[in-house]
């Protein structure tokens, strides 16, 4: 390999001119640019686009197994249409519980996909060559945060989608139908959002820690897990005990206060599976600290990274 | 415009000053900034792309402030570090595509520039592979090419040769040389490796423990001094001690005699001397400074302070 002369590099590269080299005259962008280029690399690196096939096995199964019931649900509601008559409707899955039902999935998703966003940057040493460009450490946290929650809002949206599909589809006059259930699934978008958001928060602001990817990983399953657990046994004893806070400790769970936040957004009482004590507006608060607290970890993580 | 200007510029890193008072005009060209391990290269190189801040002074880029036009400078300089910053698991294409948009190019012109850089550094049909899969002179490759990917109007290049093997290090010497010459882009290439500062660099920046040392054209360092050196296979003492005796200063490094040059009187008094004392005379060469001496006289300057 020889780039001593530009004729030598020329002939390498098969062709017969040389046209030197050329100055970029062309527009320049600045620090949102950055921004929204790095975040549409970090959504197509959650789903292992531009990488290899192996890559791309975790996110699309973790995803696929989350929306499995509903696309039950579906193919079940096209069997039935037939069959069914105005009124008398099966609905297996309403749009609020799906969440609280296939949490397990979001949460190894975050686990699998976070650590592979934040962790590969850190391990390759990229990030002094991004912190050099328009882009700070705000701006690159920012991006991350935001494409690891697009892609988890995308995995809890494709259910909604089709369960509202399945949902139009067994009743008759489809436009009536549409009309009906389009306000039952609005809700889902907001709830959805806040779900992504938070769990997308926690999972990076850990994860970023680390950069190495089997430790993030680690500590994320650990913190789930105590996070589950140890609120849970206080509540338990508390009811025993007659500790009127052991209720708030619910607050500490991050799927309890994510789920609990999500339901804010549908509007009627919390469902039994909460404490009593607890209203929704509640754990909206504890989510929204949540996430300010993971997105500041994550900031001060990476303002240190970047001197 | 001046390319780099630094008035009283200090980093105190609290136990380490890592640059005192730095006073430095540069204009573009073809810049190598010298000095040992730890001597602040790389810490000024961080203060001119807005990654530390100075603990004072001031310092501008192209007549931008790095305090207060971070962004606007940042744009127009591309930097090459000197450890590993790549992955390992994309092309290089995409790689470069990827630092070209986040540097502010919109997504067909990346894509433009990144072939047409990957060619002049010369990287070819191997862009598509892996980076992972590449070999230390070629990961330097894709680390200028990352540098140049937005046509930058200056260049930072720490320890652009290190891990290179000889001829992969004079490629790499030989694109820099390339890059500043005829791509027209100012370097700044950092590196305590005298020898490659002399190949490629038309000015030198050496600094010491912080210090601004010299700032001159590399060929200020490497013109002649007022020294005679005559080699002679044996009997320089005798050589050493006739010219002596007529009243010429000298001094004896084994078996060369350095005779100071004053008018021509000297070379007169040589050629006599060796024809008459019939030494085998091996060349008689006026010397140049070389970077080195640079270093070597200032050595006992820092230990005194």
């Amino acid at each position: 390999m020889n780039v001593a002369s530009p004729a030598a590099a020329s002939s390498a590269d098969g062709s017969i001119y040389d046209l030197g080299y050329r100055h970029y005259e062309g527009k320049r962008h600045g620090g949102w640019f950055a921004i929204w280029s790095l975040f549409t690399e970090g959504l197509r690196s959650v789903w292992g686009f531009g990488r290899p096939m192996t890559a791309k096995g975790w996110p699309f199964a973790l995803a696929g197994i989350y929306a499995f019931p509903a696309f039950l649900q579906l193919a079940l509601s096209s069997v039935f249409a037939q069959s069914m008559s105005e009124g008398n409707k099966i609905e297996l899955i309403a749009y609020r519980d799906y969440f609280g039902m296939m949490w397990l999935l979001a949460m190894v998703f975050c686990i699998a996909q976070g650590p592979e966003l934040v962790c590969r940057d850190q391990r390759s040493h990229v990030l002094s060559l991004y912190f050099t460009r328009p882009l700070n450490h705000a701006g690159y946290a920012f991006a991350r945060v935001a494409a690891l929650a697009t892609a988890l809002f995308i995995t809890l949206m494709v259910p909604m989608i089709a369960l509202f599909i399945g949902d139009v589809l067994m009743k008759p006059d489809t436009l009536r139908a549409i009309g009906d259930e389009l306000p039952r699934l609005l809700p889902a978008v907001p709830a959805n959002a806040v779900i992504a958001l938070g769990m997308a928060s926690i999972s990076l602001g850990l994860a970023a820690f680390s950069p190495r990817r089997a430790y993030s990983t680690i500590g994320l399953v650990a913190y789930f897990l105590l996070m589950e657990a140890v609120p849970a046994f206080i509540y338990a004893a508390g009811q025993h005990a007659g500790w009127t806070w052991a209720a708030l400790t619910s607050l500490l769970t991050p799927i309890t206060t994510l789920t609990g936040a999500g339901d804010w957004f549908f509007g009627a009482p919390l469902s039994a599976d909460f404490p009593s004590t607890m209203s929704a507006d509640q754990y909206v608060a504890a989510a929204l600290t949540s996430i300010a607290v993971f997105a500041g970890l994550l900031l001060l993580r990476y303002r240190s990274l970047s001197a | 415009m001046a390319l780099i200007e630094t008035a009283n510029l200090t980093k105190d890193y609290g136990t380490v000053k890592a640059l005192d008072r730095l006073d430095l005009q540069v204009d573009p060209g073809i810049i190598g900034l010298v000095g040992a391990n730890g001597a602040g290269k790389s810490t000024l190189i961080k203060i001119l792309l807005g990654l530390v801040p100075a603990t004072s002074g001031r310092a501008s880029v192209l007549g931008m402030d790095v305090a207060s036009d971070t962004e606007n400078i940042r744009k127009v300089v591309g930097y090459m570090p000197e450890h590993d910053c790549l992955p390992l698991d994309v092309g290089a294409t995409e790689f470069v595509t990827h630092m070209a948009r986040i540097s502010g190019l919109p997504r067909t012109a990346a894509r433009e520039r990144t072939a047409e850089v990957l060619r002049h550094v010369g990287l070819y049909e191997e862009r598509y592979r892996q980076i992972g899969g590449y070999s230390t002179g070629m990961k330097q490759r894709v680390k200028l090419a990352q540098a140049l990917a937005h046509d930058p109007k200056l260049l930072l290049l720490d320890e652009p040769t290190n891990g290179l093997d000889p001829t992969g290090r004079d490629e790499m010497l030989d694109l820099i040389k390339r890059t500043g010459t005829d791509f027209g882009i100012s370097v700044v290439v950092a590196s305590h490796l005298l020898g490659e500062i002399e190949q490629v660099c038309d000015f030198l920046l050496a600094v010491d423990a912080g210090h601004l040392l010299r700032a001159a054209p590399v060929s200020d360092f490497t013109r002649r001094t007022p020294t005679l050196a005559v080699e002679v296979e044996e009997g320089a003492e005798k050589l050493a001690a006739v010219l002596t005796g007529k009243g010429i200063g000298v001094r004896q490094d084994g078996n060369c005699v350095l005779v100071a040059l004053e008018g021509t009187a000297p070379y007169d008094a040589v050629r006599d001397a060796i024809a008459e004392l019939a030494l085998p005379l091996v060349r008689i060469e006026q010397e140049r400074h070389r970077l080195e001496d640079l270093f070597r006289d200032a050595a006992p300057a820092r230990g005194a302070r």
